[in-house]
């Protein structure tokens, strides 16, 4: 399925009121099985594109599609099922529920898309079996290390297999090792299941990994390079 | 429960445990002085009181000087009385303010044998033993709280006014001035009386008016026929027979009303100064808790989750959180009030009445509070986009 966006803007209002513009007529499309890396200085605009993206916040200006469906016209209750069906997200501080267990978060994606609990509790665990954090299924996010909530949360991204997967710097806060293991799944993603893949990072080896870069710079699409070269 | 609610709840239930325990305590008081006021009103509609001219004793329920027998006799013939029953109400302890006479301990001398005037009260629960016959004397039935204040029990004894009585019986609760009385046989009264009144021992030495000892009267409760309308039977033995201070039944409830008015007012006031303090303790815990999950529902709805599901997930842990801290609250304000009365017992007094209705309120109360509080703050949140929802809860 098809991603695109076509004249994305968006403008934040600063602490003095003034109307701050953080990204300005983007236009963007990845194809199902890319694999695409968002890089820039901070404040360029990558996670507001992320999130514009992802449906967690509204545009001021500017289209979204997945496939034939113009998902940023849709109704606010429409857009739901879109996010839980069609978008995961990875954000970088790992947005775990600190009431919950590892595996309830993981299933929580399940819940609002009206998958039953019996029916996704084998993958969740499957998922978390392969991500090495089975044994930690009864945990909660506070008794995790940062890697093990990094993966329960990959985990509950891809839970539903959406065709799009959305990364907010998902290995900022992660040493080496963990990162390394995030961004070959990431990777995988594409390869084996055709998802599309938007990863925001600063890191030039996860860069590296992606398909194409795109660079933003002050809200606008600076520049566009293949084989993870800017 | 772990499935139902998060592990972070436990202050939440707490708080609003505080709040409907603050509700439940300050109800129960104010429930207290209602049935006090409703006791004591029920209790002076149902009789005809009737005392002599003058002064008197000024105690219990008619305020007047000796009521002696010829004068009953006189009552009894007015049409329409149905039955008159002589009594002898005294003040415990005389040194006490005599005004009070709802919240007094009396003593009270009743004649077994003559029929019971109050039509509300035709007999007076007994919750052990049995209550005064015909012929007794040197016994005595006293008020629950009479006997809690003095750990008496059927079969113990007693000192009243110098003399020693065996209690037969304990009063049931009554919840008004019966709980504070000692009743005794209608002669044992009168001697007692006489014991106390060195004036009364030197008239009946002297010989004067030529009173008996069946003159020895504070006052008779007198009860009308059936269909007999009571404020006009008081006013027609008013009229027929001199020289009495009758209460006119209607008037008197009234009057108490009247006199009981800042009380009223007093548990109107802590009626609502409970809801207003257990309201706002409750919503604002509710809502608190709600808003301080904000970055959880903006994660779930970056997971799919509608304002329809987050709100009734919500509603759902309210209604679990708002039953918890009810009952908990309930009984934390139980478990204070068996404390507080347990102090105040020994002293006569009851403050609390937990009554069904209370407790029932308090639960509706807590979750209905919660689950508007709960629904508002949701539809706040729900306002919000998922992004900003995250950012202002992180």
């Amino acid at each position: 399925m098809v991603v695109r966006a076509i004249g994305l803007s968006k403008t934040f209002r600063g602490p003095d009121g003034r109307p701050v513009p953080v990204l300005d007529g983007v236009d963007v499309e990845v194809k199902p099985g890319e694999f695409v890396a968002v890089a820039g200085p901070s404040g360029s605009g990558k996670s507001t594109l992320l999130n514009l993206l992802g449906l967690l916040e509204p545009v001021d200006a500017g289209e979204i599609w997945i496939g034939d469906v113009c998902v940023s016209r849709l109704s606010r209750r429409a857009q739901c099922p879109v996010r839980g069906r069609s978008i995961g997200y990875v954000f970088q501080s790992f947005l775990l529920i600190a009431g919950l267990t590892a595996l309830e978060n993981v299933l929580l994606a399940a819940r609002y898309v009206g998958r039953s609990r019996r029916e996704a509790l084998p993958a969740a665990r499957a998922l978390m079996e392969r991500l090495g954090v089975a044994h930690r299924s009864g945990h909660y996010p506070a008794q995790l290390s940062g890697g093990e909530q990094q993966r329960v949360a990959y985990c509950r991204a891809v839970l539903n297999a959406p065709p799009l997967v959305l990364a907010d710097e998902p290995t900022g806060n992660l040493d080496d090792g963990h990162a390394r293991v995030i961004l070959a799944e990431l990777r995988g993603l594409c390869r084996d299941r055709g998802a599309s893949v938007i990863l925001v990072t600063h890191r030039a080896d996860a860069a590296a990994l992606a398909d194409r870069t795109l660079r933003l710079r002050g809200g606008r699409l600076e520049s566009e390079g293949g084989d993870g070269t800017t | 429960m772990r499935r139902l609610l998060p592990r972070n709840y436990l202050f939440t239930i707490l708080g609003i445990a505080v709040g409907v325990a603050g509700l439940v305590a300050l109800g129960a008081m104010a429930e207290r002085i209602t049935r006090f006021i409703d006791g004591g009103d029920r209790f002076v509609l149902g009789q005809i009181s009737v005392a002599g001219e003058g002064m008197g004793m000024g105690t219990g329920f008619t305020a007047g000087g000796l009521l002696r027998a010829s004068r009953i006799e006189e009552i009894s013939r007015v049409p329409g009385v149905a039955a008159v029953q002589a009594q002898v109400m005294l003040p415990l302890n005389p040194t006490t303010s005599q005004f009070l006479t709802l919240t007094q301990e009396l003593i009270m001398g009743v004649d077994p044998a003559a029929p019971v005037a109050n039509r509300q009260y035709r007999e007076l629960p007994v919750r052990e033993g049995r209550f005064l016959r015909a012929g007794d004397r040197g016994v005595a039935v006293v008020g629950i709280d009479f006997a809690a204040s003095r750990k008496l029990r059927t079969g113990g004894r007693l000192e009243l006014g110098g003399r020693p009585f065996e209690v037969v019986g304990v009063l049931d609760k009554t919840l008004t001035a019966p709980d504070r009385f000692a009743i005794v046989p209608l002669d044992d009264a009168r001697e007692l009386w006489l014991r106390r009144d060195p004036l009364l021992v030197q008239v009946f030495a002297g010989g004067a008016g030529a009173m008996r000892r069946a003159d020895l009267n504070t006052g008779a409760a007198v009860a009308w026929a059936d269909g007999v309308d009571p404020d006009a039977l008081a006013r027609r033995i008013q009229a027929e027979v001199p020289g009495l201070n009758v209460t006119i039944p209607g008037e008197l409830s009234r009057l108490l009303r009247q006199s009981t008015a800042f009380f009223s007012a007093l548990l109107f006031g802590i009626g609502v100064l409970g809801l207003v303090i257990g309201g706002l303790s409750l919503s604002n815990t509710v809502t608190a808790a709600v808003f301080e999950r904000i970055r959880d529902f903006g994660i779930k709805r970056a997971l799919g989750a509608t304002d329809l599901q987050l709100l009734r997930e919500i509603l759902a842990e309210a209604l679990v959180v708002s039953v918890s801290g009810g009952l908990i609250g309930v009984g934390l304000a139980l478990a204070v009030g068996a404390l507080v009365d347990a102090r105040v017992l020994r002293e006569g007094q009851q403050l609390f009445l937990f009554s069904a209705r209370l407790l029932g309120f308090a639960l509706v109360f807590s979750v209905v509070l919660g689950g508007l509080a709960a629904a508002y703050a949701t539809l706040r949140i729900a306002r919000l986009s998922p992004a900003e929802a995250i950012r202002r809860g992180a």
